[in-house]
């Protein structure tokens, strides 16, 4: 029987626990990656040794389709792992991850296609792949180089399936609505629709059509000047926070496009210089 | 006569870098074996995706003896020189020997190094290839600092039997490797390359990049064979797919029906570039349904679950870019020209719209120099950029240009409109389909020069190897339509016309150069680029060019440009253009020496009546005849009767400088002999400047 979308995320989690991750929460602001947990930016920075998984919903507003494209979302879902330093049997590993959650390697064909990741906002870069199952991408598998500007020594590993893809291929369904949230022959079987149809159709009118664009561009200003005055305080953490907070309100304005290709640049790398410097005072404050 | 087998197996190497690799892992092989002193017969290498292979053949068992001499100071040199010479050597005096050299006799260090067993030599060796190699992109992994590719995973190294004993990047060698992923997972051992390779094919590993590619051209053409059809030529697909896979297994997958009325490109672009299928057609030509996949494993249920699950992302793609398609076309094409407004150029070049604007302008008076049909031009550049703005496009950049034309088809525009939206952009590559409607030419011309004349202008050219905004192909792209189309108007007057199309005084750039230096840049870039372009289309030498450039007036066209110099490469090519290239040097010379003793040019007015000897005379009338019809000829563009006319006038050279002293006592012949070799010079300038050519 193939795995409802509650249950993978348990499978997971399960698997990932057993490899030694600590098992997190999604972080609690509007991100667009699991990477943006700190969990995995500013963990993945430093000597000590962290491994860690999760599940992390994550918005990209401009993905918002008013919950009427089969595939496209204002908010999926990714399942993140990231182990550092990256053990050497972790491609085995991630295979073996798969097979638990029921994808059999006998019968799919699974591959490793080049793919060098890059977040322009974290000012981070990793080298590794998109791994496919019969075409469809769903995991990005990445060896991260730099994080915030800094060399990562020893280099972690992130692994981050999409959820929504992974659940459409294991239950052989093409519409991501039509997904069994939790099991179709339980007492009160849910589906993805019915848990999230409704957050789709709102948001996506409210970031397309409702977003008040002079007031998002006075929170992106307030963030960022909140983060620098936590970062002069050495509080790291929060001022991460509040890079976080910029980040979305840029994706916002973004999707709305009001933001012209040379703005893009300049709010892109406002929000970088941010990450930087909360990068940099991890490592000097020894927290990596 | 021994064997040394290195198999280097990592993750997944991307598709793209696996045959630079192959051929890197080969050199650097050759490279050290040579500077080792170690002899072989053949090296060959091999690529998959997970493995790097080289295998020696015929390596001789053992290094021989060598002996090595280094020379140090002269013995007369001062001491702190030799002190020197012997403490970085460890070396004491007597140990030295005095041989006799040119400057004295000099110190030497005789060296003799001992005979070394190959097998002892290997593991340096190994290092130094691995050490040496360099990857498009490399990484670091887990706590060690070596980079590789992707992270090294196993080290298999065997001479004669023997595991070749070295770590490198935390991995040491064994005899152990490991075959297909899923197929074949278990490790096994090998003790030669014969058993290697057997080994790799019964679990599951094609070697050969080569054969995997021709195995899948072949499965893939026979799969089609019996539905009929035939796949599309694509030799960078294949050249991909071959390097995404060690075991490749083609299956067929049929895509919904409802798609089949979208335009080709828009389901051939996911195909291969998103999803790598190889499309089919039928013998009309006409896209088929089906599509070929290439698995990287032989499932245990024939392939039906990666069919249905291939077939499921392609229906989703195409769901969106049926989307797409429909959007789109709710609107007519120039109302995209809207979104332009806010779309850069560039920050200091203004928006997308501008730039059309520019373009109707720029290509309307191109095509009234020509005489064509300026409206069409006008409405092609109007429509040029509106595509940019698709939700099609913004989804597949890559159908660029493509989109436009079949939107302007579907609102019914002219043909020649449809097409110059998509022909704007050719030639893609250097070699790629060059236009031949004069409104797709035109465009194209004005795009171009409308790009180089702006960046130009406000100091963003190339240097060394950064061309971000690629004015290197835009060039290009110039001289390929002006020789395409025969085009003879001038290309600088057109750069004056693209500069004034812009509105420059509203724009921010912090530079500004004004038109005239503008102008000159662009077309001393053009006229390098050209360069390169003859030597590369036509073999011409730089030297042929630069002679033909430097007596061409001010606006030549490209096409004439081209021609003389093919022309000239001939005349070279041949004992007649050497002779006659000697001779000018000769001439040239001795005008040059009497032109700077007396301070004064010669021009070539010969007084006929001065003549004396029956070989000035014979050549001051072959001069005389010749120079109207080379005049003639190159008027009419007919350059090869020109250099030929050039090459006739050898014979009478040789005689004259045979027969005739050109520095004599009596002033009056002298001058007359140095006026006809000024006039033999004249001539040959009328072709080409004989003195920038190399001899």
């Amino acid at each position: 029987m193939s795995l409802d979308f509650q249950t993978l995320i348990l499978t997971l989690s399960t698997f990932w626990s057993d490899q030694g991750c600590v098992i997190l929460q999604p972080y609690d602001a509007e991100v667009g990656a699991g990477t943006f947990h700190p969990a995995t930016t500013l963990k993945a920075l430093g000597p000590k040794p962290w491994r860690a998984a999760y599940v992390q919903p994550s918005r990209r507003p401009a993905d918002g389709r008013y919950g009427e494209n089969p595939n496209r979302l204002y908010r999926h879902h990714q399942f993140q792992a990231i182990l550092k330093p990256a053990p050497d049997d972790i491609q085995t590993l991630y295979l073996e991850s798969l097979k638990h959650i029921g994808v059999d390697p006998t019968r799919h064909d699974i591959r490793f296609v080049e793919d060098d990741w890059e977040s322009p906002t974290l000012g981070a870069a990793g080298l590794g792949w998109e791994v496919w199952i019969d075409g469809q991408e769903i995991t990005q598998f990445t060896y991260f180089q730099q994080v915030g500007g800094i060399p990562c020594d020893p280099v972690p590993v992130e692994i981050t399936y999409g959820l929504e893809r992974l659940a459409s291929i294991l239950q052989g369904l093409e519409n991501v609505y039509d997904l069994a949230w939790n099991s179709p022959t339980g007492n009160q079987p849910m589906t993805y629709g019915d848990v999230a149809f409704q957050m789709e159709k709102e948001f996506s009118a409210f970031s397309f059509e409702h977003l008040d664009v002079a007031m998002t561009l006075r929170h992106f200003e307030d963030a960022e000047k909140m983060a620098n005055e936590l970062i002069r305080n050495k509080l790291v953490l929060p001022a991460y926070e509040y890079c976080l907070k910029a980040s979305h309100l840029f994706n916002l304005l973004d999707a709305r496009g009001v933001v012209s290709v040379t703005e893009r640049a300049n709010y892109i790398g406002r929000v970088r210089a941010i990450a930087r410097q909360c990068c940099e005072l991890w490592m000097e404050e020894n927290h990596g | 006569m021994a064997e040394w087998l290195l198999e280097i197996l990592s993750e997944e190497i991307p598709a793209r870098m696996q045959p630079g690799a192959q051929l890197q892992l080969k050199t650097l092989a050759e490279t050290h074996l040579n500077n080792a002193g170690l002899g072989f017969e053949e090296i060959k290498t091999y690529v998959t995706p997970r493995r790097l292979v080289l295998v020696v053949q015929g390596l001789s068992l053992e290094i021989p003896e060598k002996s090595e001499e280094k020379k140090g100071p002269l013995v007369t040199a001062p001491q702190a020189a030799i002190e020197g010479f012997l403490k970085t050597n460890a070396i004491a005096r007597e140990q030295c020997v005095v041989r006799p050299t040119p400057k004295g006799d000099g110190l030497f260090i005789l060296k003799t190094i001992p005979a070394q067993q190959t097998y002892a030599a290997l593991p340096e060796i190994a290092l130094a290839i691995l050490k040496g190699f360099s990857w498009p992109k490399s990484m670091r992994w887990g706590a060690q600092p070596t980079p590789w590719v992707r992270p090294i995973r196993g080290l298999l190294s065997l001479f004669e039997g023997k595991i070749v004993p070295f770590t490198y990047a935390g991995v040491t060698t064994s005899n152990t490797t490991y075959g297909h992923r899923f197929l074949a997972p278990g490790p096994f051992t090998v003790k030669d390359f014969k058993e290697y390779e057997r080994e790799l094919e019964k679990h599951f590993v094609m070697l050969e990049w080569d054969d995997r590619r021709h195995f899948i051209k072949k499965n893939v053409a026979e799969l089609a064979e019996q539905s009929n059809l035939a796949p599309l030529n694509d030799d960078a697909l294949l050249d991909e797919v071959a390097g995404l896979v060690e075991w490749p297994i083609a299956l067929k997958g049929t895509m919904d029906a409802r798609f089949m009325d979208l335009p080709r490109e828009v389901i051939t672009t996911p195909m291969r570039h998103h999803q790598r299928y190889f499309p089919l057609e039928n013998t009309q030509g006409n896209l088929a349904a089906e599509f070929i996949i290439i698995s990287n494993t032989k499932a245990t249920d024939d392939g039906k679950t990666i069919v249905v699950g291939n077939e499921r992302v392609l229906r989703a793609r195409l769901a969106d870019a049926e989307f797409f398609w429909k959007q789109d076309l709710k609107m007519p094409l120039v109302h995209f020209n809207e979104a332009l407004k806010t779309r850069l150029f560039h920050q200091h070049l203004g928006s997308l719209f501008d730039k059309v604007q520019r373009l109707v302008d720029l290509s309307t008076r191109l095509a009234k120099t020509i005489g064509a049909n300026a409206s069409l031009v006008a409405r092609a550049a109007l429509l040029s950029k509106a595509d940019l703005a698709s939700q099609m496009v913004a989804e597949f950049p890559e159908l660029q240009g493509i989109m436009g034309k079949y939107y302007a088809q579907h609102q019914g525009e002219p043909a020649e409109v449809a097409q110059a939206l998509e022909e704007q952009y050719w030639p893609k590559g250097t070699d790629g389909h060059l236009p031949q409607a004069v409104p797709s030419l035109l465009l194209g011309l004005a795009d171009r020069l409308d790009t180089l004349i702006g960046f130009f202008t406000i100091g963003a050219t190339p240097t060394g190897s950064k061309d971000p905004y690629a004015l290197r192909r835009a060039a290009l792209g110039v001289i390929s339509l002006c020789l395409a189309a025969n085009f003879k108007f001038s290309i600088r007057e057109a750069l004056m016309w693209a500069y004034d199309a812009y509105p420059w005084a509203d724009l921010p750039a912090p530079i500004l150069k004004p038109k005239e230096e503008a102008v000159a840049q662009v077309w001393n870039f053009l006229l390098e680029r050209f360069k390169f372009f003859l030597k590369d289309k036509q073999g011409s030498a730089y030297d042929h060019v630069e002679a033909v450039l430097s007596v061409a007036h001010d606006n030549p066209s490209f096409a004439d440009l081209a021609l003389r110099t093919k022309a000239l490469d001939q005349l070279m090519g041949g004992e007649d253009g050497q002779n006659l290239l000697a001779a000018y040097k000769r001439a040239a010379n001795i005008l040059t020496i009497e032109e700077e003793k007396e301070k004064r040019p010669y021009t070539g007015d010969v007084r006929e009546a001065s003549l004396e000897t029956p070989e000035e005379k014979q050549l001051f009338k072959e001069l005389q005849d010749k120079a109207p019809k080379i005049e003639e000829c190159i008027a009419n563009g007919d350059f090869v009767q020109a250099v030929q006319s050039l090459a006739g006038l050898r014979p009478f050279v040789d005689q004259f400088f045979n027969k005739v002293v050109v520095n004599v006592e009596d002033a009056k012949v002298r001058e007359t002999r140095l006026q006809l070799l000024a006039l033999l010079r004249k001539t040959l300038h009328q072709v080409a400047d004989f003195s920038k050519i190399e001899g």
